[in-house]
């Protein structure tokens, strides 16, 4: 077909060769600004603030300071895993249903690299803004002065709570891409199945989930094993292997979550009608 | 520049568009058809949202699908308004240019050029809710461009935009278009004109008529056109018009006017004039076969009907 005029096309300009980092980067950035809004920021709040409440409240109903062995575990349920999953929950999981509703998929798709960098800049602002937010209510409940010797799980608790970050922000990568428009259900289901019930399954299915690599770091580094000797059938809810592999397993887990993600995403297609 | 062989794509059972086959080279192109023809698909298979059914898509030589090289390329501006709207054109711009494969630095730069460009240098760190329509679709616009593409492609840029905005769109666009290529897609053909852009025409999903402007016209003119005429002594007249070669056929509609069918409405409106003056017949409407797009637009969407006269 012959066009009305006929322009002379320039020769394209190369952009600057830059890594895919700083794209994904750029994303991190765009959508850690999404998040500085009142009602994002409101619930941070509360992610901050309810863990050193429930903390209270058990004080207040036992009388006297928790003492370490029971507030402890009670802190890793309320920080590294409840304040963890309900942030990369609210975070990770509308990362395309977001994009789609918000009509600013399109402009991400078609750009290259869009759609890995999209994926890989929100895992990283999940990651850190949620961090940020159970880092501070770990604080806030250690401040608190709730648990008797509380500061003695300051450094393993922040290394679950990035751990906790690293593998589940990955995980929910999975029901984002796969059913972005419910993902949130699905990843409620993920959370429930995956980390809450196969995780507690003493079988292979466990060795996948994050959830049994938490547990195992959290009585390693709290030095609980040996009271565990004494409960041959707790023994089951742990890995036998060293704390270093079980770092280096969710490492591996979110990677693999991660690429499989992207492959999805790479993948899909969303036809117009599926966009705001 | 775009070549698509015999193209199919389906959503399940629902068709966007159907066996097209077309070949766009370098240049400004409007794609028209009603709302629901295909042309958001179109634009998908394009630009690399979508991966055809059938068939084989080209955009540069290559296909363009999850293809860096293509995309790199090419600017979207998609008609889907722009609900982004915390951050700012100059954020949202920068941000774009950023995942388009350049530094900050360079992206910071592009963007306030760009920004400036498109006429929002006052608006640049407003909040794009606080921003007109016509304000968010020059950010959109702006986005587009911003990296500068060899090939603009517009979905229904000027859709909702007051005249006043609308006119320095479509300036802003032609001046664009006359370096770069340029595809537009609109339901309106108005704007295409204005464009001074090649046609393709779809419709069902079909592509049912491609080529320049005046090329689409001649194809128009080899089929009946109709010319409308009211007159004092219409009887008179339409005996007139039937004894003419030009007239295929002859229908009244009302006590004073009728229609006649011909394939050189223009020729055939001079010469029934030229008669009535003769014959002193008062003649108060005369008009021959719609010439603009519009009316060419409609003629081809009756032809893909099969309603040829």
């Amino acid at each position: 077909m012959t066009p009305a005029s006929r322009p002379s096309v320039a020769a394209p300009e190369t952009p600057p060769p830059i890594p895919a980092l700083a794209a994904i980067l750029a994303v991190a950035r765009f959508q850690l600004g999404r998040l500085l809004t009142p009602p994002r920021l409101a619930m941070a709040a509360l992610g901050v603030v309810f863990p050193t409440a429930i903390l209270l409240a058990a004080m207040k109903a036992s009388g006297r300071t928790l003492p370490f062995h029971y507030g402890a575990p009670l802190l890793y349920a309320l920080v590294p895993e409840a304040v963890c999953m309900l942030g990369l929950l609210v975070t990770m999981c509308p990362v395309v249903a977001d994009e789609l509703e918000r009509g600013t998929w399109v402009h991400v798709a078609v750009r290259p690299g869009g759609r890995r960098s999209l994926l890989l800049g929100t895992y990283l602002a999940a990651v850190v803004w949620t961090g940020s937010v159970a880092l501070s209510a770990l604080l806030l409940a250690l401040v608190s002065g709730a648990i008797a010797g509380g500061w003695a799980v300051l450094w393993p608790f922040i290394g679950l709570i990035g751990l906790s970050c690293i593998g589940r922000a990955a995980l929910f990568a999975l029901p984002a891409v796969i059913i972005p428009k419910k993902a949130l259900v699905a990843g409620v289901g993920v959370a429930l199945v995956v980390e809450y019930l196969a995780g507690f399954i003493p079988a292979v299915v466990n060795q996948l989930t994050v959830a049994l690599r938490l547990r195992t770091l959290l009585v390693r580094w709290m030095g609980w094993r040996r009271q565990l000797y004494s409960m041959p059938e707790m023994q089951l809810l742990i890995d036998i292997n060293p704390p270093w592999m079980q770092v280096a397993a969710v490492f591996v887990l979110a990677v693999v979550f991660l690429a499989l993600a992207l492959a999805i995403l790479e993948w899909r297609q969303f036809p117009p009608s599926e966009e705001s | 520049m775009i070549s698509l062989t015999h193209v199919t794509k389906l959503y399940g059972t629902v068709i966007g568009v159907n066996d097209v086959t077309v070949e766009l080279g370098s240049g400004a192109y409007g794609l028209l058809g009603p709302n629901g023809a295909g042309k958001t698909t179109f634009l998908g298979l394009v630009t690399g949202q979508l991966r055809p059914s059938m068939g084989d898509v080209r955009v540069f030589g290559e296909r363009p699908f999850f293809n860096s090289r293509v995309l790199r390329r090419i600017g979207y501006c998609p008609a889907s308004d722009l609900t982004e709207r915390n951050a700012t054109p100059r954020e949202w711009v920068r941000y774009l240019v950023q995942l388009s494969g350049f530094t900050p630095e360079s992206a910071s730069r592009r963007a306030d050029r760009t920004l400036e460009q498109v006429g929002l240098g006052e608006a640049v760190n407003r909040p794009l809710s606080t921003l007109s329509k016509g304000m968010r679709q020059r950010a959109k616009l702006a986005g587009a461009i911003a990296h500068d593409p060899d090939l603009l492609v517009l979905d229904e840029p000027f859709d909702g935009l007051d005249p006043v905005a609308r006119h320095e769109l479509v300036s802003l666009v032609r001046t664009w278009a006359h370096s770069r290529s340029l595809l537009v897609a609109s339901h309106l053909l108005h704007e295409v004109e204005a464009l001074q852009a090649g046609l393709a025409v779809i419709l069902g999903g079909r592509l049912v008529a491609s080529g320049p402007v005046d090329e689409i016209r001649r194809l128009i003119d080899t089929l009946p056109s109709e010319v409308r005429v009211v007159s004092s002594a219409p009887r008179r007249l339409a005996e007139m018009a039937c004894a003419s070669a030009d007239a295929d056929s002859v229908r009244f509609v009302g006590t004073d006017t009728f229609v006649v069918a011909t394939r050189a409405p223009r020729d055939f409106a001079e010469r029934i004039g030229a008669a009535a003056v003769a014959e002193g017949i008062l003649v108060s409407e005369l008009v021959p076969g719609d010439r603009s797009l519009e009316g060419i637009f409609g003629r081809l969407v009756q032809i893909h009907r099969g309603v040829t006269s």
